[in-house]
């Protein structure tokens, strides 16, 4: 615990220093990347702890975007008190959805999610006089001088702001009872845990986080669009959690990483790298349910054994 | 008279997310790109190839079939219990297919031939196209079919005692491997069938599949998860809602409905008309 500790505060100064040795695009990828640790994390914090599948991320972090954007142009809010708000407009939202259809079980919570996210994308390019439809909505920025090392330490600050909670979250009680739930619902509640709040809490929390990432990235690209709530922006963040390993705390971080790296370099021969994602996830989520991470934990016990094994030959 | 026909394709197409979800309790959601793709075959076997019309149909329509066995043999079995992969691998799916779709047939709509051309005059009130009434009498027809295998046939039985109790089934001496394969495979037939069926009438984009889906989910939840009559009764409510709904609301917001409706359902009777307390 203390030596993790330790690591985590020297992954996240040596990331300080990023800026200094970084042009400008290759901050922007960062940045990027950033936005995506938020949301694969806190999907994975749904999806790898309790084992809820919500196809809504990306519909929430457009919820965070957009309530900021449109209160900062046109009521002319703080775009920092946007966030705020935007974040519980999400947290509600997630709070009614997730009443709404976890008492009926996990099947439910994706069909609703997934009509969900499709009608936000129609409300939002149809009320065009309020979204600005496909053109995007123009927001300002957060600070008064636009300076990307700025903003990179801003998103940096966000993404471990909500890093943290989610530690917190999975390695307390209520973290142990999410596991409970996502392994034997049954067991779980004859044991005393109410099933239906756990499930809407974690769904309410990874609602909030994910309205926080897209509310920091809106002000962060200064042009929302529907591509920020779109299927496709939350096929990326599953495939994030899927590839890099679902209910591991380190898989979807280096899954966001990896992926938006690579995401950049496939670019460049086209747009590939969906495609490409999706035939990794798939081989991913079919034989190693895991992840990566999932790879990573067998070979080191499956050497650990071999160690112990080898130990009492010579023993 | 429009929503009547739509309701019955969209009974059509959510009657085989009903079927898997039944005897599965797996939901398909790349049930939308099957419909999309049994379309783009039609459209291959009929336009590109210039074979006849409903050879081009059948064969459209079986080669969908033996792809979502093909699925159901790579993607799906492995995850028999755990609900949360199969969710996750068939909206992987999904994404990879609509991709793959843009990739090889572009993003512009493709339309297979119209089986019949012209337009008839229905009760001396109004000129309806002759295409959606054919669609009209081949969707019922299938939907027919369908329920006459289910009640009447072993096969249907089989499939009726496997989505009462599974493990009283296997039991009995029921394969259910090999039931599970069928019946996906039919599911997704049933699929391809309303894509072929619909595809001269609303032409096929990568796309268009994501709404087809959806409606048929919104359909099967409000007819009751695993009820065939539910999907037959939910289609036609949700056809003409949309139909009626969309005079008093533009457009733009047709699909809109479906959603009110599925919240609906979720608040007052979760199980949907038909379906059953557990699933």
């Amino acid at each position: 615990m203390k030596d993790k500790r330790v690591y985590a505060a020297i992954v996240v100064a040596l990331a300080c220093l990023l800026p200094l040795g970084l042009d400008e695009y290759k901050l922007h990828v960062v940045i990027n990347s950033l936005f995506y640790v938020m949301m694969a994390s806190s999907w994975n914090l749904l999806a790898g702890y309790t084992g809820q599948v919500s196809f809504a991320h990306a519909a929430f972090a457009g919820i965070g975007a957009y309530t900021s954007g449109i209160l900062s142009v046109k009521a002319g809010f703080n775009p920092w008190a946007g966030i705020v708000i935007g974040m519980a407009a999400a947290g509600f939202v997630g709070f009614l959805v997730g009443v709404l259809c976890l008492r009926m079980g996990g099947i439910y919570l994706s069909l609703t999610t997934l009509g969900f996210s499709e009608i936000l994308r129609i409300i939002i390019t149809n009320e065009y006089e309020i979204t600005r439809g496909t053109m995007g909505l123009q927001v300002p920025a957060l600070m008064p001088v636009y300076s990307k090392t700025a903003y990179f330490y801003i998103m940096l600050g966000a993404a471990v702001l909500s890093l943290i909670v989610i530690y917190k979250m999975i390695y307390s009680d209520t973290g142990l009872n999410f596991r409970a739930v996502q392994n034997d619902e049954k067991a779980a509640s004859s044991l005393g845990v109410d099933v239906v709040r756990i499930r809407v809490m974690a769904f309410t929390v990874s609602s909030i986080l994910a309205g926080m990432a897209g509310g920091f990235y809106g002000h962060y690209l200064l042009l929302i669009t529907p591509e920020i709530p779109s299927l496709d922006q939350q096929f990326l963040v599953l495939s994030m959690a899927v590839i890099g390993g679902l209910g591991s705390f380190v898989g979807p971080i280096l899954g966001a990483f990896t992926l938006e790296i690579l995401a950049e370099y496939i670019r460049g021969y086209g747009q590939y790298h969906v495609l490409v994602f999706g035939l990794v996830a798939l081989a991913m989520a079919r034989f190693s349910p895991r992840g990566v991470m999932g790879i990573v934990s067998d070979y080191k016990r499956r050497r650990n054994q071999s160690l112990i094994a080898a130990g009492e030959l010579r023993g | 008279m429009n929503g009547v026909v739509i309701g019955v394709i969209y009974a059509l197409a959510a009657l085989g997310v009903s079927l898997v979800v039944g005897i599965m309790n797996v939901i398909n959601f790349a049930h939308g790109e099957l419909y999309i793709l049994a379309g783009y075959f039609s459209f291959l076997f009929a336009d590109a190839l210039g074979w006849n019309m409903y050879l081009s149909l059948a064969v459209a329509v079986f080669l969908v079939f033996l792809f979502g066995i093909f699925i159901e043999y790579i993607l799906i079995r492995p995850t028999y219990g755990n609900e949360m992969y199969s969710l996750i691998l068939t909206f992987i799916l999904s994404i990879v297919l609509q991709n793959a779709y843009l990739l090889i047939f572009g993003p512009y709509p493709n339309k297979p031939p119209t089986w019949i051309k012209g337009a008839t005059e229905v009760f001396g009130l109004f000129f309806y196209g002759n295409q959606r009434l054919a669609a009209l009498v081949v969707g019922a027809f299938v939907i027919t079919a369908v329920f006459l295998v289910i009640k009447l046939t072993w096969f249907g039985k089989i499939v009726r005692a496997a989505s009462q109790d599974r493990e009283m089934a296997e039991l009995n001496g029921v394969n259910t491997l090999y039931l599970n394969m069928l019946s996906f495979g039919l599911g997704c037939a049933l699929a391809g069938a309303a894509g072929v069926i619909l595809a001269p009438v609303f032409p096929v984009t990568p796309t268009a599949g994501v709404q087809v889906a959806l409606t048929a989910f919104v359909v099967v939840v409000l007819g009751g998860m695993g009820s065939l009559w539910g999907c037959v009764v939910g289609g036609l409510v949700l056809g003409l809602v949309e139909n009626l709904g969309a005079a008093f609301l533009s457009t733009g917001y047709k699909h809109i409905f479906g959603f009110i409706i599925l919240i609906l359902v979720l608040l007052i009777r979760p199980a949907g008309l038909f379906g059953r307390k557990e699933i």
